[in-house]
């Protein structure tokens, strides 16, 4: 009997090793995903991105531009955070909703570090053919800036981590800021964890 | 002893129960809000499954056009409850509109207390909204 026991605990224990949980398909964004303390992970960005189009749509503010859709250009947003994440993962969801459903135009070869360097240099060479300047080069009614920053606080083990995503539209015409949103999200715990 | 034991336990369980239903939340408003809908009992239904419940719901447009929902929810339970849920939106077809809107959030209420989750239609078709919770870990 007590042979049979000592033969059976190695077997849990080896049984209980080879249980590590396996790789598996999750939804983005979903209650399963992994939690950092202090990092931004990809629900904190969902979320703010979420909220910056929600404000963006109950404020009406695209509505106003001088063309319909709005046009827009996307300035610096700037991560002043620890984590290592690129804002492109904010942006380019704001902006598959917006240019998708017809609310904004993104011009894409406005100033001088135009996202689409190719385009820009066609529609110059276009114009100067034509002996126009002017006309044809794009006229984007606001420009979108941002910055995303950090406070961390510590008490005991426990630490805390806000992370705040601030966005702006400019008037390009006027010069005015014409919409501002702020998102804030804030993690406490001792250490990272799987789900919320 | 026993005779005793009876009336006090029945004390004890008025108390506790007694004390479920303290949640300290007031509104200076008595009646229901005018974009009030009659959605209240399904929300309800759905948050109790996470030991909450709904207070009001109320949908109404936004200054920009599309709808805006408002959800009150109360936490009568002793426990600070942390969820998450997330709403999605359909047009009048009954279809729905995919969006980055719709993503999973998070909210936490103290005991005794009252939280309001909201969402913005994605676009001015949407009529009616999905929603989804999910108890905190």
């Amino acid at each position: 009997m007590t042979t049979r026991f000592i033969a059976v605990i190695p077997a849990t224990v080896i049984a209980l090793v080879g249980c590590g949980s396996p790789a598996k398909y999750i939804e983005t964004g979903s209650p399963q995903s992994v939690v950092s303390l202090g990092e931004v992970d990809m629900q904190d960005v969902l979320t703010a991105s979420s909220g910056m189009l929600e404000s963006l749509l109950e404020t009406g503010i695209l509505k106003s531009g001088q063309s319909q859709p709005a046009q827009l250009v996307i300035d610096r947003v700037v991560n002043d955070t620890s984590s290592q994440f690129d804002v492109g993962e904010l942006l380019f969801r704001m902006r598959e909703q917006m240019v998708n459903s017809g609310q904004a135009q993104v011009v894409t070869t406005f100033g001088a570090n135009p996202e689409d360097k190719t385009a820009q240099d066609q529609l110059r060479a276009q114009a100067f053919r034509q002996g126009n300047q002017v006309d044809g080069m794009p006229a984007p009614d606001f420009s979108l800036s941002g910055k995303i920053t950090q406070m961390k606080r510590q008490a005991g083990n426990t630490r805390q981590t806000t992370y705040t995503f601030r966005l702006t539209l400019t008037n390009v015409r006027t010069g005015l800021e014409v919409w501002t949103k702020t998102v804030d999200m804030t993690k406490q715990g001792t250490k990272d964890s799987v789900g919320f | 002893m026993t005779q005793l034991r009876a009336p006090i336990s029945s004390i004890i369980v008025a108390l506790v129960l007694g004390a479920c239903g303290s949640v300290n939340t007031t509104y200076t408003r008595t009646t229901p809000a005018d974009t009030s809908i009659p959605a209240q009992t399904q929300v309800n239904d759905l948050l109790t499954q996470i030991f909450l419940k709904a207070g009001e719901v109320r949908m109404f447009p936004t200054k920009g056009g599309p709808l805006e929902v408002q959800v009150d929810v109360i936490n009568e339970g002793f426990s600070y409850r942390s969820f998450s849920y997330k709403f999605d939106w359909v047009d009048r077809s009954g279809n729905l509109i995919p969006s980055q809107t719709g993503v999973w959030k998070t909210a936490a209420v103290p005991s005794g207390s009252s939280v309001m989750i909201r969402s913005i239609a994605p676009s001015e078709t949407a009529t009616d909204f999905r929603l989804q919770v999910r108890r905190g870990e």
